[in-house]
């Protein structure tokens, strides 16, 4: 059995570790408020956008691209993945997930992949195992503006549209509640719903509903391509920009649950340790009143005998 | 020899003073004799002089019945058992009297006192060499010196005598030389057992056994150890090689402390005999390899209430070149043998002596398990998902490894169902040398579980590819 000095520190530091788990569960609490309000405000919008876009896109002509971001390549030779991470730990299984299935997505895809990450953990994972990171951004502060994610944004439409690569995709975590989150891999670049169906890897990306508008007939003045023109960048940087919404709200969720699970993990070993630690110092009280006892009853032996003896040569003198 | 008489002035359980009025005393450690109608006579040992004529004995039999004023002989020698040839194949007690219901052994048969000096410093032998044991976790990090001694500690139900009894399996089945087993108040059952296997095993004619089960008074249990070193002995110093097992050394230290208040001494630290240490050396001392021959010890070592700090082990820790710690946690877990590669260790656990591989092998296993065992509360608290890279990769090595240190045993095959495993020690230390390489990683930590060499692993694996 372990002393009870060792026992004793032991639940000193996990009542440390206690500490840390509670306070950053409260951080997170008070964070995934703001965050899923922020997701929630943005998503219908972000929904709509792409309702208008897809609405745009039918009006030209079938099988004509009617910008360049729109234009679906035949031969995919090189993908672009972007992956939208936390910077720091203590997130759960977070950070693991998405790294996770970005990873499965880019092996089943089957082709040089590039790499951009929004978020330390992300790159650092990326790094270690040798993969292609072209560009890594860190530090989103928790209330992030567009402007944020513009650098990313500018970057992939760049590669994409100067034919370094010919599919752009953004692994993040889609927030569903506070319980649940998803991993998923959501089609970006070109600016179409991606027909997931014939996909290798369609079991890891985002199912996007395709708007197929047969009733409304829109006028657009002054033309589609026009409006196109004006539209589509802002929605490829609104698509990421939802993204990384998503994701921070995914990020304080799953946090908050790791580190409730955490704190009441450390309160459960803190009690089976003052269990443990109780008893080794029991233990160690009642082995040394037994010496003590032990010792008293053989010394009283030995002095009775002693007395009797002085006693006895007392009286034959 | 003409022999003293004495009568018996006091019984006070196992401990009987006999008076001798001549004032002829018997030396201490003689034996007494005191004949009882219909039985076979008693022995006593003498312990103390006390004075006024009077000598102080242990009983190496009940004292049920025994009266004051019975004479007593003085045999004028310590007890004697029979040794060498004739003590092969054969069951005694501590007397040296055959317990297995075979013909008495002949009374020309030569005998050694139980009591001997310790061979002296010149006489011991010096060469280090390892002794393979043929289990991975032991020769791995707390190999066997051959003429050297290694304990077995353990607390209740981890699994002691079953490791020893696999030792005594793998080994004396394979070993050229002489076994002696000495039983010190354990389970006669477990002798039986040890018996009918051996005879199995044809190796019955190699072998001397000595018990003193849990049943006897104390005073069997202090001397059966010595009865059967004695017969160790005798063969060492004909210049043969011998294995001598003992399960449970801390029957005998338990002994001393039943017999020790008795005979007048006061009780010491946790009410152990306060002369714990000084028997434990008597005993310890002597089974020391010669330049004439080499003994090679393995003892049992029960660890009360698991506490690695009684006294009892504590005694019997600096004698040993080797400590084989089994750990209650590990075996919970159904890890067996439940040794604990933190807690064993071996003396020549020494590049020098096992090589450089095996050594960098067995301090990575360790190291790999100190850190797993480190992390084990981040773990607890925070999950698995919180480690780095490196400590997940690290933890599921570490995992391998724990399971990769079973190993299905040839005593326990009727009860697991699988068949036991010998691995040779370069088989061993390959093994975990692939494992800490991570040529490995790939595989499932389950195939690790109970399987011999990694060859064996690595067939599995494939097997379960193939379906």
């Amino acid at each position: 059995m372990a002393s009870a000095r060792e026992i004793q520190k032991r639940i000193r530091s996990v009542k440390n570790i206690a500490q840390i788990t509670r306070a950053l569960e409260a951080v997170s609490a008070s964070r995934v408020r703001r965050a899923q309000a922020r997701v929630l405000a943005s998503r219908a919008f972000a929904e709509k956008a792409w309702e208008i876009l897809l609405n745009v896109q039918s009006a030209g002509t079938t099988g004509v691209a009617l910008h360049p971001l729109l234009e679906e390549r035949t031969e995919i030779n090189n993908i672009m993945i972007v992956l939208i991470t936390s910077d720091r730990g203590l997130k759960g299984a977070f950070n693991t997930n998405i790294i996770r299935v970005a990873n499965r997505f880019a092996e089943r895809m089957g082709k040089p992949v590039q790499y951009i990450t929004i978020g330390r953990k992300g790159r650092d994972s990326l790094v270690r195992a040798g993969k292609n990171v072209v560009a890594s951004f860190t530090d989103m502060p928790s209330d992030p503006s567009i402007s944020d994610i513009s650098a990313a944004n500018r970057l992939a439409i760049d590669a994409f549209l100067s034919g370094e690569v010919d599919d752009v995709f953004i692994a993040y975590t889609d927030f569903i509640n506070t319980l649940t989150q998803h991993p998923v891999v959501l089609g970006w670049l070109p600016l179409i719903p991606h027909t997931i169906e014939d996909q290798v890897a369609s079991e890891f990306v985002k199912d996007v509903p395709s708007v197929t508008n047969t009733v409304a007939v829109y006028d657009y003045e002054p033309s589609p391509e026009a409006i196109l023109q004006e539209i589509v960048p802002r929605f490829t940087e609104l698509q990421l920009y939802q993204a990384l919404l998503e994701s921070q709200a995914s990020e304080y969720s799953a946090q908050m649950v790791a580190m409730r699970n955490a704190s009441e993990n450390a309160g459960a070993l803190v009690g089976d340790l003052t269990l443990e630690y109780n008893k080794a110092r029991q233990a160690a009280i009642t082995a040394e009143i037994l010496d003590i006892v032990g010792g008293t009853e053989a010394l009283q032996s030995s002095v009775e005998k002693a007395a009797n003896a002085i006693e006895q040569a007392m009286l034959a003198r | 020899m003409a022999e003293v008489q004495g009568r018996i002035a006091q019984i006070l359980g196992n401990v009987v003073d006999v008076e001798f009025p001549g004032g002829e005393l018997p030396d201490i450690f003689d034996a007494l004799r005191v004949p009882r109608a219909g039985e076979e006579e008693l022995i006593l040992e003498v312990q103390l002089h006390m004075g006024d004529n009077i000598v102080r004995t242990v009983a190496m039999d009940t004292t049920d019945g025994l009266q004051r004023g019975v004479p007593a002989f003085a045999t004028g020698q310590p007890i004697t058992v029979p040794v060498g040839e004739v003590s092969l194949g054969r069951v005694f007690n501590v007397l040296g009297r055959p317990v297995d219901n075979k013909p008495p052994v002949g009374a020309d048969a030569p005998r050694r006192p139980i009591h001997a000096d310790p061979p002296n410093f010149e006489e011991q032998s010096t060469s280090i060499e390892q002794f393979e044991s043929g289990m991975k976790v032991i020769d791995l990090v707390a190999p066997m010196t051959r003429g050297g001694k290694t304990g077995i500690f353990g607390g209740a139900g981890v699994g002691k005598t079953v490791t020893i009894m696999e030792l005594i399996n793998s080994i004396a089945t394979q070993h050229e030389g002489l076994s002696v087993f000495a039983g010190v108040g354990e389970r006669t059952r477990e002798g039986t057992q040890l018996y009918g296997e051996m005879e199995e095993a044809g190796v019955l004619d190699k072998l001397a056994m000595v018990f003193g089960q849990m049943n006897e008074p104390p005073g069997v249990r202090l001397r059966v150890a010595l009865s059967g070193l004695t017969m160790a002995e005798q063969f060492r110093d004909e210049g043969r090689d011998v294995l001598m097992f003992i399960d449970n050394i801390f029957r005998y230290s338990l002994a001393g402390a039943e017999v020790s208040a008795l005979l007048g001494r006061m009780p010491s630290a946790v009410g152990y005999q306060p002369t714990l240490a000084e028997e434990m050396g008597m005993l310890q001392e002597r089974i020391t390899s010669t330049k004439t021959g080499s003994i090679t010890s393995m003892q049992a070592v029960y660890v009360p209430a698991d506490d690695y700090s009684d006294p009892a082990p504590v005694a019997v820790f600096t004698h040993l070149d080797g400590t084989i710690a089994l750990e209650r946690s590990l075996a919970a877990r159904a890890i067996f043998p439940a040794v604990d590669p933190l807690q064993s260790t071996s003396k020549i656990l020494d590049p020098n002596i096992i090589g450089e591989e095996h050594y960098r092998t067995a301090r990575e296993v360790q190291q790999v398990l100190q850190r797993y065992k480190d992390l084990q509360d981040i773990i607890a608290i925070l999950g698995v998902d919180e480690l780095s890279d490196d400590d997940k990769l690290l933890v599921g090595r570490a995992r391998k490894i724990e399971l990769f240190l079973t190993q299905p045993m040839m005593v326990a095959a009727q009860f697991t169902g699988r068949e036991g495993r010998y691995v040779r020690v370069r088989d061993t230390v390959r093994g975990f040398r692939m494992l800490l390489d991570g040529e490995v990683d790939y595989i499932p930590e389950q195939m690790f579980y109970m399987a011999g060499t990694m060859d064996e692993v690595i067939e599995r694996y494939q097997e379960s590819q193939n379906q």
